[in-house]
């Protein structure tokens, strides 16, 4: 059988085995929407929780001295050797921590919160849709 | 270093070669058949891992955190028992020029994320590495391309 045809027969038997993954995986991506990532957490749970929370803000330090979320303490991955202690000095164990960046297509939210994770600090989310979803709330 | 050595890296006898070949078909193949395995214990997961290049429509991560494992798994052993081991080398290479591709589109765009090359369970942020680890690969298939049927 010629190339052509060899790559042929292995993607549809790797099409047949995708579809019985999708019958069968406990694990299985939901199709219509996307799955929230494990630690992202929307503004309106955030409000829900109707406790205090220490805000995180991964934006570069001239985007959080315009504006922030208030009591937000900046820390993103240019400042943070020098930041995670004055950090550290305002989280107590059990308060919850939520990182944001510029918006929704920014990974910077997640680097900090998986940072934060390794240095022990837990619990920590990120927000979803980062400063934009909250500035649309205001 | 005597005439013979240098003439013998230059030309190296083509029993070496299916050496060469052979190891590297394996190291290729090892390495396909546990990326595809590692992905495919939550594929939900990787679906996000896709997702994070911001390259295509969230259907088409899904769709693709479920054909690539298998795909991955497939070109893995077929490349090991040289079963349709033309196709699967030909699908090696291609899934080895779009991975580099989107590793590079990410680099130049500056997205710090994790490669998703190895699933959740093995993470490395960053890539940059990743993407020099596919040109490696790649080069390894040019390789065996050139030298396909000695071993």
């Amino acid at each position: 059988m010629k190339t052509g045809g060899q790559a042929s027969v292995i993607f549809f038997a790797a099409l047949a085995l995708a579809g019985l993954t999708v019958a069968v995986h406990p694990k299985k991506p939901s199709f219509p929407n996307r799955a929230s990532d494990p630690g992202e957490i929307s503004l309106q749970e955030v409000q829900n929780w109707n406790e205090p929370v220490l805000w995180v803000d991964a934006r570069p330090e001239s985007d959080y001295e315009v504006e922030h979320v208030p009591g937000a303490v900046s820390l993103n991955p240019d400042n943070w050797s020098e930041q995670l202690p004055h950090f550290l000095d305002g989280w107590r164990p059990a308060k919850k921590a939520v990182v944001y960046c510029s918006a929704a297509s920014c990974e910077t939210s997640r680097e900090i919160a998986d940072r934060l994770r390794r240095s022990g600090v837990d619990p920590v989310y990120y927000l979803k849709g980062g400063w934009e979803a909250w500035k649309a709330t205001r | 270093m005597t005439e013979d050595t240098i003439s013998s890296l230059i030309n190296p006898p083509p029993r070496m070669l299916g050496w060469v070949a052979l190891a590297l078909r394996v190291v290729l193949a090892g390495l396909f058949v546990l990326a595809g395995a590692l992905k495919l214990l939550d594929p939900a997961a990787f679906a996000l891992e896709i997702n994070r290049y911001q390259l295509i429509p969230w259907w088409s991560c899904a769709l693709l955190a479920l054909l690539l494992p298998w795909l991955e798994i497939l070109v893995g052993i077929a490349l090991l028992t040289r079963w349709f081991s033309r196709g699967a080398l030909a699908w090696v290479t291609a899934l080895l020029i779009v991975f580099s591709l989107a590793l590079l589109s990410a680099t130049l765009r500056g997205l710090n994320i994790d490669c998703g090359c190895f699933g959740r369970v093995w993470q490395s942020t960053g890539t940059f590495w990743p993407l020099l680890r596919n040109l490696l690969l790649l080069g390894m298939t040019v390789f065996l391309w050139w030298k396909p049927r000695r071993h």
